[in-house]
């Protein structure tokens, strides 16, 4: 192999998308996870903002106008779900980097129960809106 | 269990660093992030307070539009915030740029500093507005 086609096969361009993917373990997988869910908060979290200013002021009836549209129950409901994920992820890193022994592990069993109850009991409450609580 | 394996190896504390500001940056993207929990709890808070009806969300909008309450919005929103660009640095180097120590300095000041900047243009349009008044 010449100089010029080792440096092409170590160059990032031009790996496939399946070549991304391989890790020992699930590391890649986790690494993509934190990267997507990252980018498509991004302008989630800016669509959040302009809704929070929407809603401003407004009390229960703009809030429930809001919440109501489909679009935005749409919009909520994903923001929730990729929030949530990011937030394991991240906080899991965190217990991963502070935490040895049982500690990590309940710590991160308090994570997902704090995970499930916040997807849950959002996901509950937009199904009861959309039932016209 | 840690008979069998040798415990995983920790990350240094606070205290080892000597400060400097890709450092600063990085244990605020960590406080940000975790103070965002504190977020999305507030968020389902919200949501299932409006699912409950007009009595029970009365009852939020009183906590939520107090002072204290539009403190804790204000701070939260700035944990977002200095988050969500504190993320943008990070896919920025992770497309392979700004890994000069000057260049890495450069993007996490700005990207801090961005941060604020769009927190308060945020509470700015809020108070204009008049949607928020204290």
């Amino acid at each position: 192999m010449s100089t010029k086609e080792a440096l092409a096969k170590n160059d990032a361009s031009t790996r496939s998308a399946q070549s991304w993917k391989k890790s020992e373990k699930h590391g890649a997988g986790e690494w993509l996870a934190e990267r997507f869910t990252s980018l498509a908060l991004i302008p989630l979290t800016l669509w959040a903002a302009w809704g929070a200013w929407q809603i401003a002021g407004g009390g229960f009836d703009a809030a429930l106008a809001f919440v109501r549209n489909p679009f935005n129950m749409a919009a909520i409901a994903v923001s929730i779900v990729l929030a949530v994920w990011h937030m394991y992820m991240g906080v899991k890193v965190i217990i991963d980097d502070y935490l040895q022994g049982p500690m990590r592990g309940v710590c991160i069993f308090l994570t997902f129960l704090l995970s499930v109850a916040v997807l849950f009991g959002s996901l509950g409450a937009l199904y009861l809106v959309y039932q016209g609580a | 269990m840690s008979n069998t394996t040798p415990p995983r190896p920790l990350s240094p504390h606070l205290q080892i660093w000597r400060w400097h500001v890709t450092m600063l940056s990085s244990i605020l993207h960590r406080v940000t992030g975790s103070a965002s929990v504190a977020g999305i709890v507030l968020i389902a808070a919200w949501l299932i307070c409006l699912a409950l009806g007009r009595e029970t969300y009365t009852v939020f909008l009183q906590y939520a539009a107090s002072p204290l309450g539009l403190l804790v919005w204000f701070g939260l929103s700035l944990a977002g915030f200095v988050h969500l660009t504190g993320g943008l640095r990070h896919l920025i180097w992770d497309l392979g740029l700004s890994f000069k120590p000057k260049d890495a300095d450069t993007l996490a000041t700005w990207t801090m500093l961005l941060g604020v900047a769009l927190t308060i243009a945020f509470w700015a349009v809020l108070f204009t507005s008049g949607k928020v008044a204290l």
